[in-house]
């Protein structure tokens, strides 16, 4: 008997059907991982079942039976509880205050001895066992918040736990605790469903295995049926087709040099030698420090340490205006937020950086501004047209094409820093991306990357450095290496 | 995938909502229009010159906040303050000339306003708290270098902002020349882009090397310029001064920038479309005193229509 299953799923947003019949089963005292790339439907098929979406097609049921999940609350009334991957712990509150927040079972005034004690039991089931009821939520790590909300998970009286990669944040001992009070919970007779992307994970502690592709379910299987191979191959088996541009690697010295560059807390000691002409691609996950080694680069990083020489020359670290007066141009991960201008115009943005050389005492040349932005406009491939649109009318693709554009154009070719290129761009102008990357390099840009999405590392790259927790782990030529090591890589070196 | 269909939808609907308001200010700019015209005595001479004075003074305000609100920093509430205490300083000075004296009074403005916005910018301060901590303290310097009296002018040199010229007030002239200087900083120098930038997303200004920090004092140092020649124009039109002069100017500018289409969350906006907006309320006042209703019923009526446009902003920029 299934404690909860799903037959038949479908889930569209307008014309594009995100998960596609799928078809799932969970046992009781079952740690069930789901696996996939990023927009492979993962998130999606937890929404379904913690009813914040509701399925197109086909049929949710709890102990066999056909039902439909109303709502959040209705999802905890049945027994279904989420342990969310945003940390959604209030800050300003008591850690007794956060682990009985939202509970249904709990009055409104919760001082009651027992409720504390069961508190207490919980917090030092997960490790806990020094932090204080009372103290504020505020002054702990992110590693221990998380834990915290381990706790409440524990002290919910449901039968399915669904967490959302609940150890992107941590140390390997505080990810051992959190496996710990997984396996409790188990003996107990409970139901995980465990979302990751670390392999290693899956077969450390989960039962068995789903593995969603582009919202379509390849397979479950039992984790001692399988290996890690075989699991990448299940995530990754499509071809990967004629997105990427070939090319011959012809670098042409080195433009960036990285020595002991630290980032606290989470780089150490990282040393990197780049080269004009050539992609070098920085692999990692969330919290690996790949982007974070980017970000110190661009100036971005008020603690970084280190020595890098950019074009012969030393660039200081620490400062935005060193970084770009040494021809260090930065596209930022976060596109909304620090990349682009949404309330200014396409060619407003494209010009963003260039004001300087365009001003004579302090007022615009507007006529040769204008000609710039077109210019820039045409190196990337955006439509002369939409030059006076505002940058949030475009497509996330043309967004990325301004972030481009505005990082060109300098007298010589320099650096060119690139975190997360291609997030929220669909596939067609994924590809114009990438040709426009190996442009770059034809004209003697050295290009660096991170990136979590390695199928796209392995095809644009010339280098590929792996970073796993602020470390690098290894680093190949192209063609030296394929997905899976960079998986190995980047998911859980020790056992690779 | 999900996220670019969401995109798309909400896109249009934004489109739509875009259109939706630019159609109700057409609307409301035909009403007023319609009003005005067949108000009897709306057209004379004498209600345009009055009209003309009274823009004068609280455009250059609003001509001032609208750099603050252009960086993203909404607005200030001590413009008022230092229109009254610039208007002081420059009586005070007057006995050394009407020259150091206008210099004195300006330098006063930007300096007291700078500080202000090196605040904003340096520290991340909120900036109506910083702005409410200097209306206290320019209340309090001024009283206690007053001591509470009123003060007249220690000179001579005031007619010359009483005159004409080709039939224009000169308090209008220097009101028109304050929005001319402004909108070219705006959008001919380099400063007036960042500020534009600034305002729209200052991490990305950040992280395409802007000083952020030297933009917003900057923006704070016009702002307190047009209020200290809000001020010089005030202190010669009365002829005396305290420091009730500018009071409530703060609310009057902002009204004004926010009628004129200036985007309160930043990054858009110009000295012309504040000077529309001081003009659109200044209509409706002349209009609803020349049409006999009391004082307060101006006030309720122009409260109702700047929450209708700043609903109007809400609806626009939802998307």
């Amino acid at each position: 008997m299934s404690v909860l299953a799903v037959k038949g799923v479908t889930k569209r947003f307008g014309p594009n059907a995100v998960l596609k019949n799928v078809s799932l089963s969970l046992d009781a005292r079952e740690i069930h991982a789901i696996c996939g790339e990023n927009g492979a439907g993962k998130s999606t098929l937890v929404k379904i079942l913690t009813g914040l979406y509701s399925p197109d097609e086909g049929v949710v049921s709890i102990d066999d039976k056909p039902t439909a999940i109303q709502n959040p609350q209705h999802a905890q009334e049945l027994g279904i509880a989420l342990v969310a991957q945003e940390l959604s712990l209030a800050p300003a509150l008591s850690v007794l205050d956060n682990i009985w927040l939202g509970n249904r079972n709990v009055p409104l005034f919760h001082r009651r001895k027992s409720l504390r004690m069961k508190a207490r039991a919980a917090l030092d089931q997960v490790g806990l066992s020094d932090l204080s009821l009372d103290a504020p939520v505020s002054g702990l790590s992110i590693g221990r918040r998380q834990l915290v909300e381990t706790a409440r998970m524990l002290t919910r009286e449901a039968r399915v736990f669904f967490l959302d990669e609940p150890t992107a944040t941590l140390s390997d001992v505080e990810i051992e605790r959190i496996f710990d009070a997984l396996r409790t919970l188990k003996a107990e007779g409970k139901t995980i469903v465990y979302i990751t992307h670390r392999l290693g994970e899956v077969f450390e502690v989960c039962d068995s295995v789903s593995v969603l592709r582009n919202g379509e379910l390849v397979g479950t299987r039992p984790t001692a049926e399988i290996d890690r191979g075989h699991l990448m191959e299940m995530m990754l088996g499509r071809s990967i087709g004629e997105m990427y541009p070939t090319w011959q690697s012809k670098p042409a010295g080195a433009a960036l040099t990285i020595k002991n560059l630290h980032v606290p807390p989470v780089v150490r000691d990282f040393n990197l030698v780049a080269e004009r002409g050539a992609v070098t691609c920085i692999a990692g996950q969330v919290g690996s420090g790949a982007l974070t080694i980017l970000r110190a680069l661009a100036g971005l990083s008020a603690v970084a340490t280190g020595e890098v020489t950019v074009l012969g020359k030393p660039m200081r670290l620490r400062s935005v205006a060193a970084a770009r007066s040494a021809d260090v141009q930065f596209i930022s991960e976060d596109r909304a937020g620090e990349g682009i201008f949404l309330r200014l115009s396409a060619g407003q943005n494209l010009i963003a950086a260039k004001l300087r050389e365009h001003t004579t005492w302090g007022v615009l040349a507007r006529a040769k501004l204008r000609a710039t932005a077109a210019k820039l406009a045409g190196a990337v491939g955006i439509d002369l047209t939409r030059l006076r649109s505002p940058a949030d009318e475009l497509s996330g693709g043309n967004q990325q094409k301004l972030a481009f554009g505005r990082s060109i154009g300098s007298a010589q070719p320099g650096v060119l820093l690139m975190n997360e290129p291609t997030r929220g761009v669909d596939v067609g102008a994924r590809a114009e991306i990438y040709r426009l990357v190996r442009g770059f390099c034809d004209q003697g840009y050295c290009v660096v990357m991170a990136s979590s999405d390695i199928e796209e590392v392995l095809g644009i790259a010339d280098r590929v450095i792996s970073m796993y927790r602020g470390h690098q782990v290894g680093s190949y030529r192209r063609g030296e290496v394929d997905m899976h090591r960079v998986l190995a890589d980047i998911t859980h070196p020790a056992a690779a | 995938m999900t996220e670019i269909a969401l995109n798309n939808r909400l896109r249009g609907s934004g489109l739509r909502a875009r259109h939706l308001v630019l159609g109700i200010r057409i609307v409301a700019a035909a009403t007023i229009a319609g009003f005005a015209l067949t108000t009897q005595g709306f057209l004379s001479t004498l209600s345009i010159n009055a009209l003309l004075t009274a823009i004068s003074f609280v455009g250059c305000v609003a001509v001032g906040m609208t750099f603050i609100t252009l960086t993203g920093n909404i607005m200030s509430l001590a413009l008022g303050a230092t229109v009254s205490a610039t208007a002081l300083t420059f009586l005070a000075t007057l006995s050394f000339g009407i020259v150091p004296a206008l210099l004195v009074a300006l330098l006063f403005g930007v300096v007291i306003t700078g500080l202000q916005g090196f605040l904003v910018g340096y520290f991340q301060a909120n900036p109506i708290l910083v702005s409410i901590a200097a209306l206290s303290l320019l209340l309090g310097a001024a009283a206690f270098a007053t001591g509470g009296h009123r003060i007249y002018p220690a000179g001579e040199g005031l007619a010359i902002f009483k005159g004409r010229i080709a039939g224009i007030p000169v308090q209008a002239l220097c009101f028109f020349a304050t929005v001319i200087a402004a909108q070219f900083i705006l959008s001919w120098t380099r400063i007036g882009r960042q500020m534009a930038m600034v305002g729209s997303n200052s991490r990305a200004a950040t992280a395409a090397g802007i000083e952020t920090t030297w933009t917003i004092t900057i923006a704070y140092m016009a702002a307190g310029a047009c209020a200290a020649i809000s001020g010089v124009l005030l202190a010669a039109r009365y002829g005396s001064g305290d420091m009730e002069l500018g009071a409530g100017y703060d609310y009057t500018a902002i009204a004004a920038v926010l009628v004129g289409g200036t985007a309160i969350a930043g990054g858009s906006g110009s000295a012309v479309r504040t000077l529309v907006g001081v003009t659109v309320i200044a209509i409706i006042e002349v209009v609803l005193l020349l049409r006999g209703f009391s004082e307060q019923l101006q006030y309720l009526i122009t409260g109702i229509i700047v929450l209708a446009v700043i609903m109007l902003h809400v609806v626009g920029e939802r998307r």
